[in-house]
This record gives structure tokens, sequence and C-alpha cells, in this order.
């Protein structure tokens, strides 16, 4: 697959195949998928009147697809939805980015899109949660906030009549991600949800599945933990000058198992995007889980083994499922 | 030198003149890049990845209502018989870039992206003659890995006119017998021509005949790009389940 | 369908680099069998009947192709591995093959067993590539075994010993050549079957021919490899051998890497090299650069002989520049210093058929009537060739067809086998056609595909020619043509009218042959294969048909036909003021001969049109020709004759020079102009790919042996420019008013013809042509038989908008190899005319001793050459009996006098000698015309 070089031996390579085999034939079961490419027809009923989304155009009175992926139909709705595709941004997204550029009252995010986001100054709250307007200081001071290269959880605001794509932070959520790992996997695999913020209680792990692509692993921190961390950042002079107390000491170092934990979950997602495994948080948990009850070490989970057993597991997780609806 | 064999018809390595050569599409064959492609036809093997659709990097570049497409050619140092360094910017390497640039800009619907930019890279790995035609269809498969909205496919084949029989997908012997060589690129579906190159002089009859046996042989190419394509749709739906 | 596998190779250019190549191996290529059940048989060209398919193995194919293409052996199948094998060695026997593959009346199958699925054969490590092949043969051979089934016998014929072993080991008929001819039972077929080299398969009842003379006469060739390590150091030179055509124990090697010509004396030196190989050369040490005669071997047998032949026109036909004339003075320092060396091997032979006769020998007794032969080719540049023959009494007095097989180091002639029988001796018809075959001229009749393209007769105007709008009507011009006596192919017509400035409109209309022999067609292959039509004494062999040369293209008189015209306007002092080209049609109201023509400008008496436009063209022509003369044209001679035949034996009844009158000088004038024209219009159109004619300028070297004889009379030539040399033959006027000509003659033959080539191969400052002294000059004027003339008229009509330039002129290596096959038809067209006469002199003389007078042209050590102008001829007479060296005569090298000591007997160069002419046969079959001293 795409992102993994595996080396698998024969009796690895066998049940792969099998399995991969049996993913295919339990798809082609589940439903007759209309998947097609470029430049194929796409059948419609004219009659109806329809309307051309996403990926389509017309060509000599037929509707063509312009992009290989998946038909959809909503209503009169015609769309491809892309497979492999950059993300395309929705309002209310949640997505999660990395400060490329800090500009005049704003700041520039790579968010796996066509063009930067934009985080304006005056679409955060500021870190003392007080609304006012924003001063000549603050601007000073906005690499006090998000300096260059910072992960940060945001949600899409809209598109301005210029084109550029802006986001909001205006939440307790949102804001600077830290201690934890990024990863970045294609966006498609990212489902849109009610619930992209996951707290996994029994690893002390936040999860963010930013509509976007990036996944966020990292430690947990509690919502008022992260006004003391705004706190922190605004005095950085007060925690310079006070000794460092217990409970600072215990924040500042990540404990060891949940460092463990990131970085089995992280791989989890490593996993199954390789894989082409759509990412529910269940599915990760799943994967985690399956990884310590076989007793897996963290950097075998990317070995040729555990990506055989996953691979098996989906299958006969998917034939679980078939069979409920059945 | 007997390019087609008088008494069997067969060309140098065994096809008949109207015969392609072996032709292999894989698609994700870079990770990074956001879509990626190798295209073999025969012992010419073309890698290429596509970035974007991103921000423009030279922000003098951008295009207000349509998408900035850059591309660059490139052949390994050891992708011919002799290692030889190679130059980046020589002449041929800028020319076939720019070929390929504006073949490919010709079927992508960069109306729909505007402020952005689509960077192609090909690099030759092995080179066996037909270069510039592997080199554009190995684009098209990473452009449409890439996910960026197209009119249609575009593939492309050359043609020769050899020994007095225009022959399909010039390989090297062939290409460097010194007769014409006629490159087309066209769209598929909408049988439209988008490349036509030719460096030698031919007369009107046997040059529409040629480009014709070249049209037929990107038709093939088209076919089964589209088998290439669908293939891997396919797989990534399957894959990604419910 | 498509299988792909792909091979290392290594190949040397320089350096090693891998090469990579593709290689399908297919399961759509048929068996060529008709009665074949799985196969396509759409192709086939197998018989359903035959009982046995025969699969050839490369060295029969490379030896035994005349048996190949005897009619009796059939069903053969051809592998492409065996094609590939015989076309690295062997480039004609490829052609041969090619063609038998083609005919469609053989049956010979081209099995592409190199790229069948089932066939190909994979190198086996330690594998030589030879062994390869032959398994590759015997696997194919199996496969068809196999395929076949029980119903087809398969027979691999192989002679070598260690593939047919293995065959039959493996279970496959086998066969060697003479045990399959045998089984045939047909003995004539044996003498077909070329001797057995020693690496192959022996035949035990060859033993050796002369135990006692089994010594080595020659060297042995070195191995290919000490010989390209040798040229690449420099030490060996590669060129290809060249044999004297008056001398064949002189051969030269043009070597490139020396720049000069390396001389080869004798036949050690050539080390069994025949004319025409390509051949690695040694130098000698320079103190051996002189002439060897005493080394010559075998010069008790092949004296070294002159014969009576015609004179050579050019310095192509002429003796080389050789020491010839001092042989006897070989001693002094005088000798040249042109490089001399000798044959180390062989790279590439050139042999092919040749013509001749056997040597005359009495029947041998018993040996099961196989007789060994020595065979005499009629080109004395190669050796005597041994033979064996079954049919050696029907034999002795024919002309036959033999071909070389191999020259071990132990014989000192080579092997080699008969072919075919020509005719008799002497034989009129027998001779004629060993000399069209001697220089490679078609003369079969046009096949049905070639008369296919011709109109349909009787050929009228049709209106929608009159139509085109690129077509002239000039049918209202008073056109007119003036050729020889019994002229029929007239491709040539003037018109001349006054224009009321004063001026005249001269036309040269030329027959539209491209009208009808279109690119591509059959009929114009044919016609760019034969190059140019032959005239030989007693017929004709044309380069496109009957109806075309003779009835459509002929601009005969009071008939439409359709031209190609130039047409100026010119001043009375034959200015051109301007120069149009048209297509056009045309009448013509007379066609005149030379003699007419004449005889209507002399007759002071008539005034009409018709001979008023020949005297107005005539005058042109004299101030056209007066000005080409002062620009330095030269005004060259040569000996023609004109033989008078026997309408019905064909034999010569009279013979004497041709006159050259004053309307053929003004015809001459006319072309002359309108090929200057041509030339400059298409060379305007098309710089890289028009086909020109240049005539380049002699070396010094070449004008030698003038200057020798000019000075020896005390005469001052000053051959600085073609202009200075036209002055100085002006001014050789000697006491007789044959002398002037003489020297022009003299001057003609040292120098080369003018050849075709193509433009876009020389720069423009070797486009000239200096006899003519034009700058530039091209054919136009003879398109019904020369096929220069024809390309050019495409050019010409493809530079006027009218047609499409056909697409060969776009590859310049095509057009550089049409005209390569131009000068090489045009050369071997004038050699056969020229032996034609000589033949028919030979015939002539053969009933009438005579005695005539000669001039000396050249001094030799026992004699003299002498040309006699009357006939046209030249031969030597002997002062001595031959064979007798010392004599009492003695060379003036600086007079060019041989004289008698004690005497003052003395002949000088240029001098007249009477001299008496009759045929003698010194042997059986051998008539030859001899000259000696009334």
């Amino acid at each position: 697959m795409r992102d993994l070089q595996l080396s698998l031996n024969q009796t690895q390579r066998v049940r792969l195949q099998v399995a991969l085999q049996q993913l295919q034939d339990l798809a082609s079961q589940a439903a007759a998928s209309s998947s097609v490419t470029i430049a194929d027809t796409i059948p419609v009923n004219n009659e109806d009147g329809i309307l051309k989304g996403h990926g389509t155009s017309e060509l000599d009175g037929q509707v063509v697809a312009t992009l290989c992926g998946v038909v959809e139909r909503v209503n009169k709705l015609v769309y491809v939805r892309a497979l492999r595709a950059r993300y395309k941004p929705e309002v209310g997204d949640i997505i999660v980015g990395r400060v490329i550029e800090i500009a005049f009252k704003r700041w520039r995010l790579e968010i796996n899109f066509s063009q930067d986001a934009v985080l304006m100054l005056s679409s955060m709250n500021l870190p003392d949660g007080i609304q006012r307007r924003r001063t000549a200081v603050d601007e000073l001071n906005m690499r006090s906030i998000f300096e260059e290269n910072d992960v940060i959880c945001a949600e899409v605001r809209g598109f301005q009549h210029d084109g550029s794509l802006h986001l909001q932070a205006r939440s307790q959520k949102y804001g600077k991600l830290e201690r934890g790992q990024l990863l970045t996997v294609p966006a498609y695999l990212v489902k849109r949800r009610k619930q992209h913020f996951h707290h996994l209680e029994q690893y002390g792990v936040d999860l963010i599945l930013g509509c976007n692509g990036f996944v966020w692993v990292g430690e947990h921190l509690k919502t008022g933990e992260h006004d003391m961390l705004d706190d922190q950042e605004r005095r950085p002079e007060i925690s310079k000058s006070n000794k460092i107390d217990d409970e600072e000491q215990e924040w500042t170092f990540t404990p060891l198992e949940v460092r463990h934990h990131i970085c089995r979950i992280a791989n989890a997602v490593r996993l199954l995007s390789a894989l082409g495994f759509i990412l529910t948080v269940e599915a990760i948990i799943d994967t985690t889980e399956a990884g310590f009850s076989s007793n897996i070490e963290i950097k075998d989970m990317l070995g040729p083994e555990f990506y055989v057993q996953i691979v098996e597991r989906e299958v006969q997780r998917r034939i679980s499922l078939l069979r409920k609806k059945g | 030198m007997e390019y087609v064999n008088p008494l069997t018809g067969f060309r140098l390595d065994g096809r008949r003149p109207n015969e392609m050569r072996q032709i292999r599409g894989e698609i994700g064959v870079v990770a990074k890049a956001d879509g990626s492609a190798l295209f073999e036809m025969g012992n010419t093997k073309v890698i290429a990845a596509v970035y974007g659709p991103r921000e423009v990097q030279n922000k003098g570049q951008q295009i207000n209502n349509r998408a900035l497409v850059r591309c660059e050619y490139s052949m390994a140092n050891f992708s011919t018989g002799d290692r030889r360094r190679r130059p980046k910017g020589d002449r041929r390497s800028t020319e076939i870039s720019l070929v390929i640039r504006q073949t490919m800009e010709a079927c992508i619907l960069t109306h729909l992206l505007p402020h952005s930019q689509i960077d192609i890279f090909v690099q030759v790995l092995q080179a066996d003659g037909g270069t510039r035609s592997a080199c554009i269809n190995a684009a098209t498969l990473a452009l449409a890995d890439a996910g960026i909205p197209m009119r249609d496919i575009v593939t492309s084949c050359s043609a020769g006119y050899l020994c007095s029989t225009p022959l399909l997908d010039l390989n090297y012997i062939e290409d460097s017998a010194g007769g014409p060589d006629v490159t087309v690129g066209m769209l598929a579906k909408m049988d439209k021509v988008t490349l036509l190159q030719m460096d030698a002089k031919l007369p009107m009859d046997i040059f529409e005949n040629v480009m014709q046996l070249a049209i037929e042989g990107c038709k093939a190419v088209a076919h089964y790009i589209r088998e290439v394509l669908l293939e891997h749709t396919k797989q990534l739906e399957c894959h990604r389940g419910a | 369908m498509l299988q792909s596998k792909s091979f290392v190779k290594k190949t040397k250019q320089g350096r090693v680099v891998k090469v990579v190549r593709e290689h399908y191996l297919r399961d759509d290529i048929y068996c060529g069998a008709l009665s074949c059940k799985v196969c396509d048989t759409s192709a086939a060209r197998l018989t359903s009947s035959a009982s046995t398919i025969l699969i050839v193995d490369t060295n029969v194919v490379l030896h035994q192709i005349d048996l190949l293409e005897n009619p009796a052996i059939d069903d053969v199948v051809v592998l492409s591995v065996v094609l590939e094998e015989v076309r690295n060695k062997n480039l004609s026997v490829y052609n041969r093959v090619k063609a038998l593959c083609t005919n469609s009346l053989r049956k010979f199958f081209v099995f592409s067993n190199e790229h069948h699925r089932d066939t190909y054969v994979k190198e086996m490590v330690g594998e030589s590539p030879n062994d390869r092949n032959d398994r590759a043969i015997r696997v194919a051979a199996r496969w068809y075994q196999s395929h076949l089934g029980g119903s087809t016998q398969v027979l691999l014929i192989t002679n070598d010993r260690e593939n047919k072993r293995k065959a039959i080991e493996e279970g496959l008929s086998a066969e060697t050549v003479e045990s399959y001819v045998k089984s045939l039972g047909q003995p004539n077929l044996l003498d077909l079957v070329s001797l057995p080299t020693s690496e192959d398969v022996g035949m035990e009842e060859v033993e050796d021919l002369r135990p006692s003379k089994r010594k080595v006469i020659y060297n042995e060739h070195k191995p290919m490899s000490e010989i390209t390590s040798g040229l690449l150091r420099g030490i060996y030179h590669q060129g290809k051998l060249r044999v004297n055509r008056y001398n064949p124990f002189e051969a030269y090697v043009g070597s490139e890497s020396i720049g000069d010509e390396i001389v080869i004396h004798g036949r050690a030196n050539m080390n069994r090299a025949f004319d025409g190989d390509i051949v690695a050369v040694e130098l000698l040490p320079q103190d051996q650069w002189h002439e060897e005669k005493s080394s010559i071997i075998a010069d008790d047998e092949d004296d070294e002989e002159e014969d009576v032949h015609l004179v050579p026109s050019s310095a192509d036909d002429a003796p080389r520049n050789t020491n010839l004339v001092q042989p006897a003075a070989a001693s002094t320092a005088s000798t040249s210093s042109r490089p001399a060396g000798r044959v180390v091997g062989i790279i590439k032979r050139n042999w092919h058929s040749y013509c001749g006769s056997l040597e005359p020998m009495p029947m041998p007794a018993g040996n099961g009537g196989i007789a060994h032969a020595l065979f005499v080719s009629k080109d004395r540049r190669f050796p005597k060739i041994r033979i064996q023959t079954r049919q050696l009494e029907n034999l002795l007095d024919k002309r036959i067809v033999v071909a070389v097989d191999s020259w071990d180091c132990l014989s000192r002639y080579p092997s080699g086998h008969y072919v075919r029988t020509i005719g008799k001796i002497g034989d009129r018809d027998t001779e004629s056609e060993v000399l069209l075959i001697e220089n490679d001229i078609n003369s079969r009749p046009f096949s049905a595909q070639v008369l296919a393209c011709l109109p349909h007769l009787p050929w009228t105007l049709s209106s929608e020619v009159l139509a085109n709008p690129n077509r002239q009507d000039l049918r209202h011009l008073r056109v007119f043509s003036v050729d020889p006596p019994g002229c029929k192919d007239i491709d040539d017509a003037l018109h001349c009218t006054s224009l009321p400035n004063g001026n005249f409109e001269v036309g040269v209309h030329i027959a539209d042959v491209t009208n009808f022999v279109l690119p591509g067609t059959p009929l114009d292959e044919e016609a760019s294969q034969r190059g140019t039509s032959v005239y030989l004494v007693e017929r004709r062999i044309d380069m496109l048909p009957k109806p075309l040369t003779e009835d459509i293209c002929s601009l005969r008189s009071d008939v439409e036909r359709l031209a190609f015209s130039v047409i100026w306007e010119m001043t009375s002092e034959a200015e051109i003021i301007s120069t149009r080209y048209t297509k056009s049609v045309i009448k013509s109201c007379a066609a005149l001969s030379y003699v007419e023509a004449q005889a209507r400008m002399d007759d002071s008496r008539l005034m009409d049109s018709l001979t008023t436009d020949l005297r107005n063209l005539n005058s042109l022509a004299k101030v056209m020709r007066h000005r080409r003369i002062e620009r330095g044209a030269l005004t060259l001679a040569s000996a023609e004759v004109k033989f008078q035949i026997d309408t019905e034996t064909h034999d010569p009844l009279d013979i004497g020079m041709y006159q050259i009158r004053e309307a053929n000088q003004m015809i001459e004038e006319f072309m002359l102009a309108a090929n200057v024209s041509v030339a400059e219009k298409i060379l305007k159109h098309f710089p890289l790919c028009s086909l020109l004619r240049r005539h380049p300028t002699p070396t010094k070297e070449m004008l030698e042996p003038l200057l020798r004889t000019a000075a020896a009379i005390g005469l001052d030539l000053d051959i600085s420019s073609s202009k200075a040399l036209a002055d100085s033959l002006d001014h050789a006027v000697g006491d007789d008013p044959y002398f002037n000509k003489l020297i022009r003659i003299l001057a003609t033959r040292c120098m080369t013809q003018a050849v075709y080539f193509c433009s876009g191969d020389l720069s423009p400052s070797e486009y000239h042509h200096y006899g003519l002294a034009a700058p530039l000059y091209t054919h136009f004027t003879s398109p019904i038989r020369r096929y220069a003339d024809v390309i050019v008229h495409r050019l010409l009509a493809a530079a006027l908008g009218i047609a499409k330039l056909p697409p060969i002129f776009m590859d310049g290596l095509q057009l550089t190899s049409i005209a390569d096959n131009l000068n090489y038809r045009h050369r071997n067209a004038q050699m056969a005319s020229r032996a034609s006469v000589e033949l028919h002199t030979l015939i002539y003389f053969r009933k009438r001793p005579t005695d005539t007078e000669a001039r000396i042209v050249k001094i030799k050590s026992n004699g003299f050459i002498v040309f006699i102008p009357k006939f046209g001829i030249e031969g030597p007479v002997y002062l001595m009996p031959r064979g007798d060296k010392g004599g009492d005569w003695v060379v003036d090298e600086v007079h060019q006098k041989v004289m008698r000591t004690g005497t003052n007997i003395s002949y000088g160069i240029l001098q007249t000698v009477r001299i008496h002419m009759e045929v003698v046969e010194p042997q059986p079959n051998r008539p030859k015309l001899e000259l000696t001293l009334t």
C-alpha cells in the first residue's frame, strides 16, 4: 500500500490476498457502489431535472464525471464524491492545522486545502477570555499566542468574498495543541460526525479527527488546565520566577505510559490510513486494543504480521456487520 | 536497415507495425505526493508525482481565476545505457516540460481551483523511446489520483514512419533511425487532439495515416488508463467501507 | 497476444554499454503449411501435398543458394534466425533468398522462429552464438515435426556435422545437402552443389586433387580479432579492393586512414582477395614500393596481355595510370611514390557469380563422369575458378555462369560450382547476354504489374488534361524535333519564334514522362532500378516499356503530345531575358534527322518558316556555344563509331566514325541550356534534395599521361583551369588534321565521368561541372531513357507547385542511394555499349582482315599501343615475340620513343603507322583481334 513498505513472507502474502479478496466481495455484496472515473458518463434521468454537483460537467447533453470517485445522489443533486483528493472545507468543519505564517492581524494555516486558511486575530478568543477590541498590543503579541509551526485546532468559519478561507477558534476546546503527534491521512478517510474531539479515558489520551485529514493524538488535558496553560503563556515571567511546584512538574512531563499510548494510537491511525480503512474512533480503539491483546510491540504495529491481522479483523467486523443487517 | 522485416512483417522486437509495446500503469507510488503514478511503455518507465492544488508559492505568479499549473521533466542519470550526469533545465527537458504542461493544462479544469498551484513532476527512470508519451500518460494518472478535476483523460502515443510503413509506438532503436516521429496527445472521450508534434517532413497523406495510427494508439492507452483508474477507485472505495 | 522478454546485450561503441531490448514472443505466427488445421493458412506458402518440408541451416543458404534457386528444390522453410545470420554474413545472398521467399512461384516460407512463443531459444551460459542459433534451428524443426504431425516429414538440411549429429540424437531427420540432392535422383543438380569447406561434413569422394601441389601458396589470413586491433592501432588499413581492369595482377585499395590508394602487386600480395572485397591491408616497407614483376605468381600461365579494345572515353574506362610505360626501367628510382601493401585479411567478401568459359582441356577418363575443370572469367579481374562438373563435354564450348565457394591458402585458385549455361561461345546472342550479365543489366521483359501501369492504347489527348490550368496549350506553336535517323524515342523538341521587339522566344519541349510514370508505382520502381536505357549495337534495352518510349511519350510529328517546356525569351545575342517553365501540350510539325536539318539549313533556296526557325536557332546556338567555350568549357572528343547492321542477320556490315554536324551541336546547345536553367530552378526551391550532375575537376595526377605525351612531342599544355586547358587544346594544332582531335581524345580519357549527386550531400562549391564550365548542371532533357531526368521532372513540377514532391525526396539517404544507383547503372550501360561495340568489331573483322592506318598512343617495353581512328579501337602491337624479354628495343622515356638498338628504326608517340588487323584463334573458341605492323 501507499504509505508502508512491508516485506511480507509467503503465508502472510496469501493471507493478505485472501482477506483483500473477501473485502472486495463484501463490498460488492453490500451495495453496487457506482464508481466512476474521469470522463465516464453518469446515467441520469433527465426528465426529473437534475442538479449537477461537484465533480460533474456536461458534455453533449450527458453528465460526465470530472473526477474519479463514487456517484452520490441526493434528491435531484448528482455529484461525484472524490476519493483521494485534497480537503474540501465546509462551514463548521473541525480541522487541525499548522501555522505557516503570521501576517497582519492573522495567522496562515496549512490545512491540506488548495490554499492556506486564515485565522484572524479577531476570530480568536483572547487568552484572558475578555470580549474587547483587539489593540495594537494584541497584534504585537500574536506570536505569544501561536507561533510558526504550532499545531492548532479550529473550526471553518467560511469563505470570504475574495475566495480565502477563514477559520475561527472562539471556544475553549479550540486552540494550540501540544504534547502529542500530528498525523496526516487522506481527508476522505475522516467522516464528518457530531463529535470530532475524543477523550480516550482508558489511555488518558485526546484524539482529534480533523475533517481535513489531520489527526491529533495527544495527552489529555482538562479544560481547566487549558486555562492554566493560557495563564502561563500569558505570564511566562511569573512561571519562570516561581519555583516549579508539584502540580506543574506532573504536567510538564507526560508520563511514559501516556506517551506509549499516544504512540500506539498514532500507529493504529497510521496503519488504518495505510490500509485505506475509514478512521472512526471505534476503529482506532479497536485496532489499539488488538495491539494490546496480541501483545504487539509499538514498533511492530507497523510490521507485516499486525498489518495482515488488522485486515482480517476488518473482514470479520464487516461480515458481522452485514449479518446484523441481514 | 530493415526496421520492418519485409518477409515476416515483424519489427525488430517482434511487434507488428500497428502494435504497441506492453503498457502498465500503477497508481500511488509516492507516499508524500497528492497523486502519483508509474507508467511503463515497454522498457520506457516514467514516474510522475503531483502536488496540489496548493497555495501558490510565488505570490507573483498567482492567477486569480484559475489554478497555476507547473511541470518539471527530468531524466534520471541511470535512465539510459550510459550513465550520464544530466544538467537540470537543458533545452530538451525545458521543451518537454513545456509540452507536458500545456497538454495537461488543456484538460485540467483550472477554473475550479482559483488561487492555487498544481505541480507535476515527471522523471524518466528508464528511457527506451517514447518518453514524451509515457510522461503524459503518467501525468494523467497522477493527476487523476490527486483528485484534480479534469475535462477528460489525456493520453499520448507516438507513431513513426520507417521503411515506408507507419509504425506505432517507436522504441529507442526505431526512434534513433532518424525517421519522422509523430507524437499525438488527445482527449480520448472528446476525440480532440491537444498535442501534435513532429520534427521532420512528411507528405500530407502519409502524415495523416501516421497520425491516425498514433490516435488509435492513444485510444488504446486511454482504454487501459481508465481500467487502471476504475480498478483503483473501486479498491479505495471498498477498503474505506461504509 | 504479447509476451515480453527482455534480454541484456553488450555492444561495443568505444565503451561497453548495456543494451536492454524488448523481445516479444507471440502465439500468432503460423507454420505456413496449407494442410495445417490449426494455423491461419491465408499466408501459407507450402503445398498441402508436400510429404517433406525442408528446413535449411544457415551454411546451406550461404553456400548453396544456387541450388536453392533451382526450381527442383521447393517446400522450404527459412527460419528468421537463418535469415538474420545470412544477412550479417553476406548481403547479396540475403537479397537472393529474399527474392526467393517473395517469389510467388516458389514455395519458400519464412518462419519467425525468434518471435514464436514455442521456438524462442534463450542463450545458455557458455554457449556460443553459433551453437545457440543451431539449437534454435533444431528447436524450430522439432516444433514443425510435432506441429504437423505424422503426415509430413520435416527434414533438416545441414552441412554442419555437429548440428546434424545433435539433430539425429534429438530424433529429427537430418541430411547433408549432397545426400539430399542425391536422393532426388537428378544428377545435374549435383553440379550446383558447392563443395563443402573443410570444417563442414566432408565428402569422402573428394580427395585431394593435386597431392603434389599440396603446399601453402598464400599466407594465412589473420584472425578477425587481430585485424580489428590492427586497424585500431593503424598497422592495417581497411578498404575496398579494386583490381585493375587491364592488369589483374595489380589492385588498389582506397584507404581512408592514409587518404591515398594503396597499390597491391601480384596475386600473392592480394592474398585471395577478389575485386570488390573489403580487405585489411598491411603496408610494405618503402623500399618495396615498386612493381614486383618477378614475384607475380602464375604469370607463366596468365601472361599479362593487352586485348584490342575500344578506345576509352574517360579515365574511368581507361587503364589506370600506372607505370606501364616503364616496366623496363623499373629498377630506376623513378618508381611510384604510392604506397604498396599486401592483404592480410578479408573483412567482407564480395563473391557473386561470374560469366566465362572453361579452359580447354581433354575429356578425363573414368572418374564417374566427374571432371575438374578450370573456369576463366570473361572479366579479367577475376582469377580462374576450379569447378567440378559431370557434364564437361557439354560445357567446353559454352559460356557458363559459375559461383565461388571457397579459396583456401593451399590452392592456387578458388573453387566454385557451376550455376548455369548461357550459350555457345562466340555466338552473338550468347556474347551479348554475357555482357549484359557482366554489367548487371536487367534485360528481362517488363512484368505484368509494370505493364498494368501503362495507360490504355491508343492514347489520345483527353479534355480533362487540357482543362488542367497547369497545362498550357502550345499546339499552335511550330514545334519540331531533330534526332538521329531512325530515332523512335524522341524526347525533345524545339520551337523558335521571332518576337515583335526583335527578340526570340525559344522553347525546349521535353516529353512529359512523369505524367505517365507516377511515383511509387511498380512502373516507377522498375524504371528507377534500371536507371537508364542501354544502347547496344543491335538492340536497345529500354528503361520504360515500349508503348511509352515509342508512342505515348515520344514527341512524334503531327500528333498531340504532353510536354514539359522550358521557354526563354532571348535577344539575338542569345542573352536570356526571361525563363519560364510549364507543362504543355504540343503538336510537333516535323521530326527531322540531323542530316535533314543540316541539309535544310545549308540549302539556301529553302525559305520556308521551318527552315528559318532552324537557321535562327542555329545562329543563337553558335553564340551560346561560343560563349560557353569562352567560359572555359572543354570541347572534348571521343571516337564514336557507327555500325551498319544487316537487318536480317544482325551482323555488322560496315563500321565507321560517327560524324558530328552543326545540327547536332545546335540541339546539344539548347539541351545544355535547358538543363542549366532547370538545375538553377530546382536548386533554388530544394537546396537539400535536388538531383544534380557534377563533373569533378581532374587532379594533376590524372592529367599526367596527357602531359607526358604532350611533352614528348613538344607541346605545352596549361592545365591550371578548364579555360586554360581548353585554350591550349585549341592551340595544339599539329601538321596533320587529325592531330588536334587525337590530343582531345587523349585529354578526354584523363578525366573522370560526370556523376549524379544529391545537392544535400555536398557543398555548393562542389556542384561545379568542369567539362561544361557550368556552376550547376542536371539532366532534364531525356526522361524517356534516363531515370535521373524523371526525378528532375518531378522536382521541377514540385518547384512550380504543380505536383506534390514525392516522399522519397524527404529522405536524403534514399535520394543519395538513388543517385548512386543511377551512376552505377549509367556506367554499366556505357560499359555494356562499349563491350557490344567491341563484340561487333570482332565479328566484323572475323571475315575481313584489313590493313589500315593507326596512331601510336602509348609506348611499351615490347611494343606500343596504337589507336585506329577509323574504327575507334586501340590495341597493342608487339615488336618482338612474347616472353622475349631482353630484346634489342630500347624505350626512350623522355621522348616517348622505342628504338631498335643499332638501327635508326624507331617509333614515337602519335606517329602514324600502318597495321594489319586480323582475327586469330590462338585457342579454340577464343577468337581475338590481332594487330601487326605491315
